[in-house]
């Protein structure tokens, strides 16, 4: 039922996301409607009730599951990794969000890092912090690679297509 | 013809040869990496034809297309991990070879076969998609919006188990596809105050994001992490006729080449169905027409004939929507559809008009490279073979930081890549929740077309809203979109009851027993 409660929640949240952008999203960053055409508020209005209609109904069918214990298929009960099934080409399964934030963060401080950083040193010191939180402990390869690659982005970008490096500039 | 002979010999000029070249070279080799595949590697390679001419890049992206597709055989052979969904079937006859020590031999199969599905089906993308566009120029925007409605409509169902989620996805790239300047008012729409919003959101991190680093996410999850990736020796037999394909051999399948490219040519025509489908239905047309059924998935080539041929065809004939109706069939042909616009170029049957000289451009350079891919994957095949043991702990930092780079490349600027981060945070989760991405990608490529032609249809009309009855082929459209819906839904209930009734059986059985 673990993943009945999760597909739940996914459209519960989609929901909510839908009823803010109905009321307050919408309304508030769409431009007033000039008198002519369509009003810019029509396709984005749309496209949200689309979405809220379809998670409205996909919410009330994991809820007769939940609660009315009504019959679903092996494949909607459970995750495919626990069914052993690997053949097919969705990509669906369970969150792993200490993995996911342990490779996010690092990214994340790149981005802030480098306003203030020259790229130099920030990318250097991205690659190797990334390679740790990959798993890698070789220090020479680790090195080497993060060396080699901010060196040969810097010279494509910098000469080959003619575009500053983000950041302060050291040269 | 003066347009078709300028065209031509601009495909033939030095830089734009050289980029089809390195193109095919590039893609093959991403190709043969298990887990990169087409799509991602345009996406990657976008930002660097910024400053490219628009054929020289089209032509590159189109050279990196037409590789990773045969790449993505070269690690469906030997490791038996296709790369991608389309190179499966090319594993099931593939790996068997290659435990025999026949690798080198299948390879050869898969690169011969996926040149003539891919050459036939460039030539029949040439013959068809100008007249085409000819007829598609009378349409209008009711037509248009209709049409469009119904391609999102279709494309909902691809890669995912539930249109449900692939009409949320849809709907939700639609919406993200519309942040930027309002067509009509000209004034800043869902733009939540955050000023670079105003131009809207580029194409180029919003991809990278959802098809690159979201994957590489995922793929970072899988990673076991000593060692730094699998390697995998794949012995090839010395022995020259475990190596060579004989003419005889090859020839042998012509049957099942011709059939597979046909296959593939009319699945790739069909927005929504994709290389897949054709490459499992004509793996399997090739099976039960033979008469040697036993030998398939033991090591037959005619199984590796059918699969890539079929495969290798879509490339070229997903094109044809693009072409003559301004429609992504699938991811690739999205990306290339990006590319286009990037260019300035707005893809569908004007560009016949408007373009005429770089469309025979392009379809010279798609001529051209598929013989760099003749060329390069005959004399590379060994080289190419080596990359699917490129360390992952290498591998992985490099696609990375590429990623981030090339979301930067675009505006030169970092708020770009604080895009592509949310959009791989997104994708992540739509991966793991099952919801479309490539719904996502198309909806948002076709939002601001869908709702120029809605406003078109509006202002001509006068909100009458009947407009739509008055033009056969939009209610014929638009009739059609219904039915695909209601067809899909209709088809959930019956499986619902399906489940039901098996459920019902079973518990009976169960106190039958007891």
């Amino acid at each position: 039922m673990a993943r009945v409660k999760r597909e739940m929640i996914a459209s519960l949240v989609i929901s909510v996301f839908c009823i803010i952008m109905l009321t307050w999203g919408i309304p508030t960053y769409t431009p007033e409607y000039p008198g002519y055409g369509a009003s810019s508020a029509l396709v984005p209005n749309v496209c949200i009730s689309v979405m809220l209609f379809m998670a409205c109904l996909s919410l009330l069918r994991y809820s007769m599951a939940l609660f009315m214990k009504k019959p679903m298929s092996a494949q909607e009960l459970h995750f495919a990794e626990d069914l052993g099934d690997n053949a097919g080409f969705t990509q669906e399964g369970r969150v792993k969000l200490k993995h996911l934030t342990s490779t996010l963060i690092p990214c994340v401080l790149l981005v802030v890092a480098i306003e203030y950083i020259a790229y130099m040193f920030v990318s250097f010191a991205f690659l190797m912090v990334f390679q740790y939180v990959i798993g890698s402990r070789n220090w020479v390869q680790s090195t080497l690679v993060s060396v080699i690659l901010t060196a040969v982005l810097y010279i494509v970008m910098r000469y080959g297509f003619g575009v500053p490096v983000p950041g302060p500039q050291l040269f | 013809m003066e347009m078709i002979i300028a065209g031509l010999l601009d495909s033939l000029a030095p830089a734009s040869l050289m980029f089809v070249f390195v193109g095919v070279a590039i893609g093959v080799l991403i190709g043969a990496i298990p887990g990169i595949n087409g799509p991602m590697a345009i996406a990657l390679f976008i930002p660097v034809t910024y400053y490219m001419s628009p054929l020289t890049a089209i032509g590159f992206l189109v050279g990196l297309n037409k590789g990773a597709f045969f790449g993505g055989a070269v690690s469906a052979v030997l490791l038996r991990t296709p790369g991608t969904p389309e190179a499966a079937a090319t594993s099931w006859d593939g790996y068997p070879l290659t435990q025999q020590g026949k690798g080198e031999k299948a390879l050869r199969m898969a690169l011969y076969s996926s040149v003539a599905g891919d050459f036939v089906s460039t030539i029949v993308l040439i013959v068809i998609a100008s007249p085409l566009a000819a007829i598609a120029l009378f349409m209008g925007p009711a037509e248009i919006f209709a049409l469009i409605s119904l391609a999102l409509t279709v494309i909902a169902g691809i890669g995912t188990n539930s249109i449900g989620r692939g009409l949320i996805a849809a709907g939700f790239g639609i919406l993200v596809g519309l942040i930027g300047t309002e067509p009509v008012t000209a004034l800043p729409r869902l733009t939540f105050d955050i000023y670079q919003l105003g131009g809207g959101l580029s194409l180029i991190p919003v991809a990278i994001g959802l098809l690159a680093f979201s994957e590489i996410l995922l793929q970072l999850e899988k990673f076991t992490v000593k060692g730094g990736g699998t390697h995998v020796a794949h012995e090839f037999s010395s022995k020259l006729e475990d190596r060579m394909l004989p003419l005889k051999e090859f020839f042998a399948s012509t049957k099942t080449l011709l059939r597979g490219s046909l296959i593939g040519i009319g699945v790739g025509a069909m927005p929504g169905l994709g290389a897949p489908v054709a490459s499992f239905m004509s793996y399997d047309q090739a099976m039960k027409r033979s008469k040697h059924k036993e030998e398939f998935g033991k090591g037959r080539l005619e199984g590796i004939a059918a699969s890539e041929s079929a495969n290798s065809a879509v490339v070229a004939s997903s094109m044809i929507p693009l072409f003559v109706l301004g429609i992504p069939g699938n991811l690739a042909v999205a990306m290339l559809m990006g590319a286009f616009m990037i260019h300035g170029m707005q893809p569908g049957p004007l560009m016949f008009q408007e373009n005429a000289q770089l469309m025979y451009g392009i379809y010279g350079s798609l001529i051209i490279a598929s013989l760099f891919l003749l060329i390069i994957g005959r004399f590379g095949l060994r080289y190419f073979c080596k990359a699917v043991n490129i360390p992952a702990m290498i591998l992985y930092p490099i696609v990375v930081f590429t990623c981030i780079m090339g979301s930067y490349l675009g505006k030169s600027d970092m708020f770009d890549v604080a895009v592509m981060l949310v959009f791989a945070f997104i994708g992540y989760f739509m991966r793991k929740f099952d919801y479309s991405y490539v719904a996502f990608l198309i909806g948002f490529i076709l939002a601001p077309e869908w709702e120029r032609a809605l406003q078109q249809v509006v202002i001509i009309s006068e909100f009458d809203t009947y407009m739509f009855f008055t033009r056969p082929v939009a209610m014929g459209l638009m009739i059609l979109t219904f039915f695909v819906i209601a067809r899909t839904f209709w088809k959930n209930i019956v499986d619902c009851r399906k489940t039901e009734a098996e459920e019902a059986a079973e518990s009976a059985g169960q106190h039958k027993d007891d």
